[in-house]
């Protein structure tokens, strides 16, 4: 079932089309990923659902119902431009944004203090704002935005800032929100991520839905003669053989597309001859990274404008 | 119109506002630094050139200086000490001897002046001083009215005038000034007058410090990007009426903190008061007056604000904030022609139009007595104000505060007008 669906929405400025006639429906419980270029369209799109802007066109639905203040309150939103009044102290901000959000104050108090533990910054909740890191002032908007327990949890570009640590800290909580049952849509450019906790993806190119589905069927259909492989060694005459269409690099690892299936054993038996080690080789297999690198990547595969949907 | 998050918004600002460390130095300043410039200004006024005065009377006339000398000493600041006169006869020529010795002395001030009374002043009045700095009032004036005093007896003794017949010439007018008013007749001390400038000075610097403040707050929104957050939770129109009125109960606060002390003093009459100055405030008039001016806080704060959502940072917002200063200082220079005559046309129409009724009504209405329907149309003119100016400010206020970029010109905001 679809906790949320976006229909058709569509926005302007001047003579710019920002976003045209997006769709896509977002699952009950499931991590969402909306993945695309850095202007492609996605925070627009965002601040439509948000109702930051009005869509020229188009509606949000939830649960069956049209959007209104009562989704304001049931989401937490992280913006990718970051926000926070830097005078104020760390906990007074967080009951701000909680009461914003309907919240008392006092009954939320108990819930902030536990965040800030978690993110080791319970010591500092008297600390002004301005007084902290980039890391952990990012970590306070965290906590602001998922602090007044919302069912939708929307993160554009949730982990720009932060250092290793403190990004399997985040990742943890949005597993744990997930399995609370709250949908979480994460919008962002780093592939890596969304492959790893996307269950479902929409791909936004120049204002456009260029693909959208489930992960594992889209990885299916997508890596249907394809193969990833790494390696360590000179594998330049990939691209010279006979059966293999198209060869992506990624550094240590390639993804070569075959003209057949059957034709794998064939590269396999041909790199290990060339005294290549191969680490791993797998096979009707793509990454994300080269599924949105090979449709949103090229101004050719953007132009034909073909919408999959899976 | 208030609902929970507005009232978030109001609280946070309020909070934010009052307990800061700007707010709490300008309101406690304020009234500091005003009782510091009138306290230095008395202090001026009976200190400077009034003590240590060294002063040589020469006279060409030898019966009238024992009369100059007899009437210097009926004065109190001879017999303080505070002046110090010497007496002696000099032709025209005797003075230029005695002045050219005396330069020198006055020069290191040891000698603040010299007086030349020739016989000829005995007629027309004519007296000359010699001094370092000429232009000392509190000098000319205590000479002026000393000489006058030996010059009129001189002229009229033996003339069969009594003393009170010399005493009465002497004499200058006194003018009083009473108010008409349809009640009661009220005696006119420059109370009224004392107060007005207090009153319209104060309203002049509240609206433009919270004006001010708010547009800061917004430009500093828009740029660290809050707005997006807060925006994603509220209305627009919900931010930005928490805000007015956050900033608005500030102005308001901080007006209560200035004037309790002064309604205090003139309530309780406490001896601190001016000598001769009548205050009267009458309590309708100060309900009046904190009434008019909250309204006048909602229309400034609510025209910064749209202003701090067109531009991007305070240099480019200086430009666009000019017109709406000029609505401010304009109607307050128009108050203070109002104080020279307060039957001033200018003052009068102005107090009953849009933005200048807020600063000059309650002048007019201290000054004069205001018919009723005039001051009612001043209220029905800035509450009309609001409800224009409001919603056209938080059209700007919408459409502004997420954009970002290069600034935006007349025309362009024009254009949000239709797009919001």
């Amino acid at each position: 079932m679809n906790a949320l669906e976006v229909k058709n929405l569509s926005k302007s400025f001047g003579n710019i089309e920002a976003v045209k006639n997006v769709s896509f429906a977002v699952p009950e419980g499931s991590i969402f990923g909306l993945i695309g270029r850095n202007g492609a369209g996605k925070t627009t799109t965002i601040r439509m659902m948000m109702n930051i802007f009005e869509p020229d066109s188009g509606e949000v639905v939830l649960r069956g119902t049209r959007v209104g203040q009562e989704f304001r309150n049931n989401v937490g939103y992280l913006p990718e431009e970051r926000g926070l009044y830097k005078k104020m102290k760390i906990i007074d901000l967080l009951m701000f944004f909680a009461e914003i959000k309907g919240k008392k104050g006092r009954e939320i108090k108990d819930q902030a203090l536990s965040y800030l533990e978690k993110f080791s910054l319970l010591d500092r909740k008297s600390a002004k704002i301005e007084d902290l890191s980039k890391g952990n002032q990012q970590k306070v908007q965290f906590i602001a935005t998922i602090l007044h327990e919302p069912d939708f949890i929307i993160l554009d570009e949730p982990f720009t800032g932060l250092d290793p640590i403190n990004t399997n800290i985040l990742k943890e909580i949005i597993l744990q929100l997930k399995e609370k049952g709250k949908v979480i849509i994460l919008s962002t450019h780093l592939m890596d991520f969304a492959e790893r906790m996307c269950d479902h993806i929409a791909m936004i190119n120049k204002g456009e839905i260029i693909m959208c589905g489930a992960m594992s069927e889209l990885k299916k259909k997508h890596g249907k003669n394809n193969v990833t492989v790494s390696f360590e060694g000179d594998v330049s005459f990939v691209e010279s053989l006979s059966y293999v269409e198209k060869v992506t690099h990624f550094g240590n690892s390639i993804s070569v597309k075959m003209a057949d299936e059957k034709d794998a054993q064939k590269l396999l038996a041909e790199m290990t001859s060339r005294q290549i080690v191969v680490n791993h080789f797998s096979t009707n297999e793509i990454s994300l990274q080269e599924l949105f690198v090979n449709h949103a990547g090229s101004e050719e595969v953007a132009a034909e404008k073909e919408v999959q949907y899976v | 119109m208030f609902n929970y998050r507005v009232l978030a918004i109001l609280k946070r600002e309020l909070r934010e506002r009052v307990l800061s460390k700007s707010f709490i130095i300008t309101t406690l300043s304020l009234p500091l630094i005003m009782a510091l410039v009138l306290g230095l200004q008395y202090f001026m006024m009976t200190m400077e050139g009034d003590k240590d005065v060294h002063l040589i009377v020469a006279c060409e006339s030898s019966d009238v200086i024992t009369k100059i000398e007899k009437v210097f000493n009926t004065r109190s600041w001879i017999e303080s000490g505070d002046y110090t006169v010497s007496y002696q006869h000099a032709t025209r020529e005797d003075f230029s001897k005695l002045l050219e010795e005396n330069k020198e002395k006055i020069l290191d001030r040891k000698l603040t002046g010299v007086i030349f009374v020739p016989e000829s002043a005995l007629k027309d009045k004519k007296i000359e001083l010699y001094a370092e700095g000429t232009k000392n009032i509190t000098l000319e004036r205590k000479l002026s009215s000393v000489m006058n005093e030996v010059f009129m007896d001189h002229y009229f003794k033996d003339r069969g005038f009594s003393a009170e017949d010399l005493q009465f010439t002497r004499q200058d007018v006194e003018l009083s000034t009473y108010k008409i008013t349809k009640g009661e007749m009220e005696r006119e001390t420059g109370g009224n007058l004392v107060l007005t400038y207090l009153f319209t000075f104060l309203l002049y610097i509240s609206l433009l410090m919270m004006g001010t403040w708010i547009m800061q707050s917004v430009l500093e929104e828009k740029a660290n990007r809050i707005c997006e957050v807060i925006l994603s939770s509220v209305d627009s129109r919900d931010l930005m009426m928490g805000k007015i009125f956050g900033s608005s109960f500030t102005g308001l606060l901080q007006m209560i903190i200035w004037l309790t002390p002064v309604m205090v003093v003139i309530g309780m009459k406490l001896p601190i008061l001016p000598v001769g100055m009548l205050f009267q405030v009458d309590p309708l008039l100060m309900v009046y007056y904190m009434f008019n001016f909250l309204l006048g806080l909602i229309t400034f704060v609510g025209l910064f604000a749209a202003v701090g959502a067109i531009f991007n940072n305070a240099q480019e917002a200086q430009g666009g904030v000019t017109p709406i200063m000029m609505l401010i200082i304009i109607p307050f220079l128009i108050t203070m022609s109002l104080i020279t005559n307060p039957i001033n046309v200018v003052a009068g129409v102005s107090s009953m139009l849009p933005f200048a009724s807020i600063i000059v009504m309650p002048a007019r209405m201290t000054l004069t007595t205001v018919p009723v329907w005039q001051i009612i149309l001043s209220i029905v003119v800035n509450i009309a104000t609001i409800l224009v100016i409001i919603p056209i400010a938080g059209k700007i206020y919408r459409v502004g505060i997420l954009r970002t970029g290069k600034k935006p010109s007349y025309k362009e905001v024009l254009k949000w007008l239709k797009e919001a």
